[in-house]
């Protein structure tokens, strides 16, 4: 039994994120049965709106009518926002059915992928000799990042579709308790990301320009077409549109964000409005990246994800899916051998360390 | 349950708690130290104080190195104490149920900035703790268990801000009870052994004239 795998690394993060998650259900059970043993649900009288026809009369016509006020403030004036239950219909019949299906799309083109194909392997093995690929604060933000994005998309999926998915499941009552809570720590996590966003910009732009080898690396689709893995530096075209994703949507988000969080500065009701579709695209578009990412970095790319947790990564994993990147650094000479590395990593004699010998027949 | 939670439970978490850390204390006075014959080249009570305070900023050698680890430290631990002492509710929670005064709490916005800055100071720090060889290396499962189930106790204080579901705020009590309960076995401990473990370091270095 060979205790030198790096996946017993790997693997942490992802138990500890699934442990995470798993109080986190706890955490949202426990209040229900607290509220069930409060009392069981009384009917509503119907009561009939005296009103209604009026109501249905302002609310029918063509835009917003502005009247006057004593009440100071933005749309104080605005009877009924008509818009209201235009970006409504958007929000329940397009919104709500696009996100479904395509983060269901994402998701069974991952699976089926993963059916056919088994993933990417390492061509020629391992080779026992490593590459510093992130450092120890490059790998903190990626985590840091990704930890508190994790828990916006569930809290915000719940907010968006919990009117849908989880009320026919679980009823209005304990809906609303989930809904509070997903409310309160969405808000309160979101400015936490809007840092992570800059503090990656901050520490990867520079290696996400474009550049040598990027338009040949999409015209083969990464190496889906034309059979040979394209040429690739530090980051390949595919990670450098990722990169440019997560800036420009992650900073959408969290500016729309902040607006829908802070409503008192100025802003209107359709300027609202208009937040929150970019808010759920915006979302949804990046919940469904961070699933091919994901995938990509753990179990479709044999040896990515060591990178995002020792921080190395092998030779062979380097010369296959950036060859630019590894023949700089072997010119360079910062190839560390298994050993070398065992040591300075001070893990030896430990069950979490890096192999430090070749573990694949054809490894070097 | 909510009786449950907010009686018997509690009192129980808070008796484990009291009388553990008691406990624990006692037992590290009780261990007393070997009589030392040697002429004290300084004050070791000085000394004692020196380093309590001197161990606040990290040393210039090891500064470039410890940066995010003193950084979110402080977040962190500020944040925390912080919030445990001039949240609203917690004010409220202390006059009412234990001391029978209180004083000024920190606003609203204060409370959501204050959360916010502790949070990403725990989550850096565990990060540092799993990411790091060495603090990897080092860490076993009580520092893990320490970690979630403080990072629980925050995080459902923080969802149960509304107050307007009793599930919640249960919940938040129930997470707060086991944190209370499994303090005094753990390196929790730390919140209360830091100051005499420095006093002691500083106190039996000073006397040999070394600044600890």
């Amino acid at each position: 039994m060979n205790n030198n795998n790096p996946r017993r690394i790997s693997s942490s993060p992802g138990a500890l994120c699934s442990a995470l998650m798993a109080l986190f259900a706890l955490m949202l059970a426990l209040p229900f049965a607290a509220q069930a043993t409060d009392g069981g649900t009384v009917p509503a009288a119907k009561v009939v709106n005296p009103g209604a026809e009026l109501w249905r009369e302002v609310r029918q016509r063509e835009a917003p009518a502005a009247g006057t006020s004593q009440v100071q403030g933005m749309d104080s004036g605005v009877l009924i926002n008509t818009y209201g239950e235009q970006w409504r219909q958007f929000r329940m019949q397009q919104l709500i059915p696009a996100a479904g299906v395509l983060i269901g799309a994402v998701l069974g083109l991952i699976l089926l992928y993963h059916l056919i194909k088994r993933g990417v392997p390492l061509e020629a093995g391992r080779a026992g000799n490593y590459l510093l690929r992130f450092k120890e604060i490059d790998r903190i933000l990626h985590w840091y990042v990704a930890s508190v994005f994790i828990f916006l998309a569930v809290t915000g999926l719940i907010l968006l579709t919990g009117r849908v998915v989880l009320i026919p499941v679980f009823g209005h009552e304990v809906f609303s308790v989930i809904a509070s809570a997903s409310k309160e720590g969405h808000n309160l996590f979101g400015p936490l990301f809007l840092l992570g966003v800059i503090g990656l910009f901050i520490r990867f732009v520079s290696k996400n320009f474009p550049g040598k080898g990027d338009i040949g690396w999409l015209l083969k689709a990464g190496g889906f077409l034309g059979g040979k893995h394209p040429s690739a530096g530090f980051f390949n075209a595919g990670e450098k549109i990722w990169f440019w994703l997560v800036i420009f949507v992650g900073l959408t988000i969290s500016a729309t964000g902040l607006i829908l969080e802070f409503p008192f500065f100025g802003q209107d009701r359709p300027m609202m409005e208009l937040s929150l579709v970019l808010h759920g695209v915006g979302a949804v578009l990046l919940v469904a990246g961070l699933f091919g990412h994901i995938y990509v970095g753990s179990a479709g790319m044999e040896g990515s994800l060591e990178s995002m947790t020792t921080g190395y990564v092998d030779v062979n994993w380097a010369r296959q899916h950036h060859d630019q990147w590894a023949e700089t650094c072997e010119e360079a000479g910062a190839v560390i051998a298994g050993e070398e590395l065992a040591k300075k990593q001070r893990l030896r004699g430990t069950k979490n360390r890096v192999p430090d010998r070749p573990v694949a027949e054809g490894g070097q | 349950m909510t009786e449950f939670i907010e009686g018997p439970l509690w009192y129980f978490a808070l008796a484990v708690f009291l009388i553990g850390v008691a406990w624990r204390m006692f037992a590290i006075f009780r261990s007393g130290s070997k009589p030392d014959f040697s002429v004290p080249r300084r004050s070791a009570a000085v000394s004692a104080v020196m380093t309590s305070l001197r161990r606040f900023v990290p040393r210039r050698e090891m500064s470039p190195r410890i940066r995010l680890h003193v950084v979110a430290g402080y977040m962190f631990h500020l944040g925390l104490f912080t919030l445990l002492l001039f949240a609203a509710p917690h004010v409220e929670f202390l006059q009412e149920h234990l001391l029978g005064f209180g004083w000024t709490p920190i606003p609203y916005w204060a409370f959501i900035v204050t959360s916010q800055i502790a949070f990403a100071g725990l989550l850096l720090l565990w990060l540092h703790r799993l990411l790091n060889p060495v603090t990897r290396l080092i860490s076993d499962a009580d520092d893990h268990v320490a970690a979630v189930l403080t990072f629980v106790v925050m995080l459902t204080g923080c969802l149960a801000l509304m107050e307007a579901f009793t599930g919640l705020r249960v919940l938040h009590r129930f997470t707060v009870e086991l944190l209370m309960i499994y303090f005094p076995f753990s390196r929790l401990m730390h919140a209360f052994t830091f100051i005499p473990s420095r006093a002691y370091t500083g106190a039996w270095f000073g006397r040999r004239g070394v600044d600890a």
